[in-house]
């Protein structure tokens, strides 16, 4: 059975029994007729033989891999951003920004090409630029250039505010788990005024695991013990 | 010859006998009625409620021989603007109102077993008569709908039909308005979607309530609900669903508390 995450940028699948590892895919380069078995994403209806909607995707494949049972898990895509919040292991809050929120992963990329910036070694400034969206924000970058900033520093302010932006939309809490493509960029996770744990780019295709394995009518969840990403917190 | 009247919001119950009287027809101007683009209306501002542009839309295109138009506690201080406005627009009477109608009617249809667009639909239909909704049996509720009518219905769509409905809706179909008791009411048993349009003064009401709604999701959207709403609504019903016990049945309507006396 393949299951897919079908991102706005990049599609993550997985063969359940056969691969090991999820695989990573540009969206542009699949093929127009390729379809999944399950799905989320934004074209899980169009690719997907059966769909499950991005949030509940999330909310499942939180319930799989975090251990806390209070927590939020913030996800940070190419076009939008969305988060949870559990207490005691049960979703009881919830969001979905696609205005303010768009772009946001797509912006960051686009910028690290354009202006040739290597995310992993930019420091994290002390200081942002306070912007709403990876759209509205641009124009500070190109005003900070003109005034005598570097690019990379003009870049860093404007990944600043696009992380503070997130970190309120996700409630302020004191540490997030954050998942998506952001998670490997170290500049992002450093901006977080908060513990950051980062869970990586699957935590959607855990989901779809997790609809399985309800659907099937198994009980839910690996112990702590087993969570899949083991990683230190990002602490700023 | 048949007048058309355009109403905003509840007129006060005299006011709907009395056009009844006259035989006139009502036109609830807060629910599309023309095939046109939002972006024709450009009097209000485009950061502005949904239903009150459409309110516009509909006065400034339809054939009307007067409005009515509900200001104050039973509809909102944006109302009296509006009026404003349409008054300096318009030759025919723009009439502005105040309902303080305190006679409680009931409200059968928000917690039957309907389905909430049927449910909503004759709600708002209801507005334009003075007599009480048809008796329904109480359903046992598993979700609630919190909020005023939203101008795209079809977001009503994603709610079980055992989905009982508070909030002003609730208001409207006990003919009470301004009850802001009535309105804040709200069953902790149920899994709640508190709605407001955005831009509308209730968003803040309806997110107070969902912070203190032991199962509460507050959503807001502007002119039709995006695909991010309705997934939201979507995950939250059934992630509810997963973790929450159904309420148990009792002989009235299903959980406790959701009996709010009527007026």
């Amino acid at each position: 059975m393949l299951l897919a995450d079908f991102g706005t940028s990049y599609t993550k699948l997985f063969t359940m029994a056969e691969d090991s590892e999820p695989r990573i895919v540009p969206t542009r380069e699949l093929d127009p007729a390729f379809m999944a078995d399950l799905a989320t994403g934004h074209n899980a209806k169009r690719r997907g033989r059966e769909s499950v909607n991005e949030l509940i995707a999330l909310a499942k494949g939180g319930q799989r891999l975090i251990a806390e049972p209070d927590t939020v898990l913030l996800d940070c895509g190419s076009r939008d951003i969305k988060f949870i919040r559990y207490q005691g292991f049960e979703v009881v809050d919830m969001g979905w920004n696609a205005e303010c929120g768009a772009s946001m992963g797509f912006t960051i990329e686009l910028l690290e090409s354009y202006y040739n910036v290597d995310y992993t070694t930019v420091a994290v400034p002390k200081t942002g630029f306070s912007v709403t969206c990876g759209v509205l924000g641009m124009s500070n970058i190109f005003d900070a250039v003109v005034t005598g900033s570097t690019e990379t520093e003009a870049v860093a302010k404007f990944v600043r505010g696009i992380a503070r932006n997130a970190f309120r939309f996700a409630g302020s809490p004191d540490r997030l788990y954050l998942s998506g493509g952001l998670c490997d960029n170290p500049l992002f996770l450093g901006c977080f005024p908060c513990k950051v744990i980062p869970l990586g780019r699957f935590v959607l295709l855990e989901g779809l695991k997790e609809h399985l394995r309800s659907k099937r009518g198994l009980t839910r969840a690996l112990p702590a013990t087993q969570l899949l990403y083991e990683v230190e917190p990002f602490l700023m | 010859m048949e007048k058309i009247i355009g109403i905003v919001g509840i007129p006060p119950l005299e006011i709907i006998r009395q056009i009844n009287e006259e035989q006139g027809r009502i036109i609830d101007l807060d629910e599309p009625q023309l095939p046109l683009p939002m972006n024709r209306e450009d009097h209000l501002p485009q950061v502005y409620c949904a239903i009150l542009r459409t309110v516009m839309l509909n006065a400034m295109n339809m054939p009307l021989d007067r409005i009515y138009i509900d200001i104050g506690q039973g509809k909102c201080d944006c109302a009296l603007h509006v009026a404003t406005v349409l008054q300096h627009l318009l030759t025919i009477p723009v009439i502005t109102t105040r309902n303080q109608d305190s006679k409680g009617f009931g409200f059968p249809i928000c917690r039957s077993n309907l389905p909430l667009t049927e449910k909503l639909q004759a709600i708002t239909q209801g507005v334009q008569s003075c007599e009480p909704s048809p008796d329904y049996p109480p359903s046992v509720p598993t979700a609630g709908f919190w909020g005023v009518p939203p101008r795209d219905f079809s977001l009503l769509s994603l709610f079980p039909n055992s989905t009982h409905v508070y909030g002003w809706t609730r208001c409207m179909e006990n003919k009470t308005p301004a009850d802001i008791n009535l309105e804040s009411y709200c069953n902790p048993a149920v899994p709640t979607v508190f709605f407001a349009q955005s831009f509308c003064a209730k968003t803040a009401l309806a997110k107070h309530l969902a912070e203190h709604h032991p199962k509460g999701l507050y959503v807001d959207c502007d002119v039709n609900a995006g695909s991010s709403i309705r997934a939201k609504i979507e995950a939250f019903l059934e992630l509810s669903q997963n973790t929450s016990p159904a309420p148990a049945a009792s002989t009235d309507n299903g959980s406790p508390g959701d009996d709010h006396a009527a007026g």
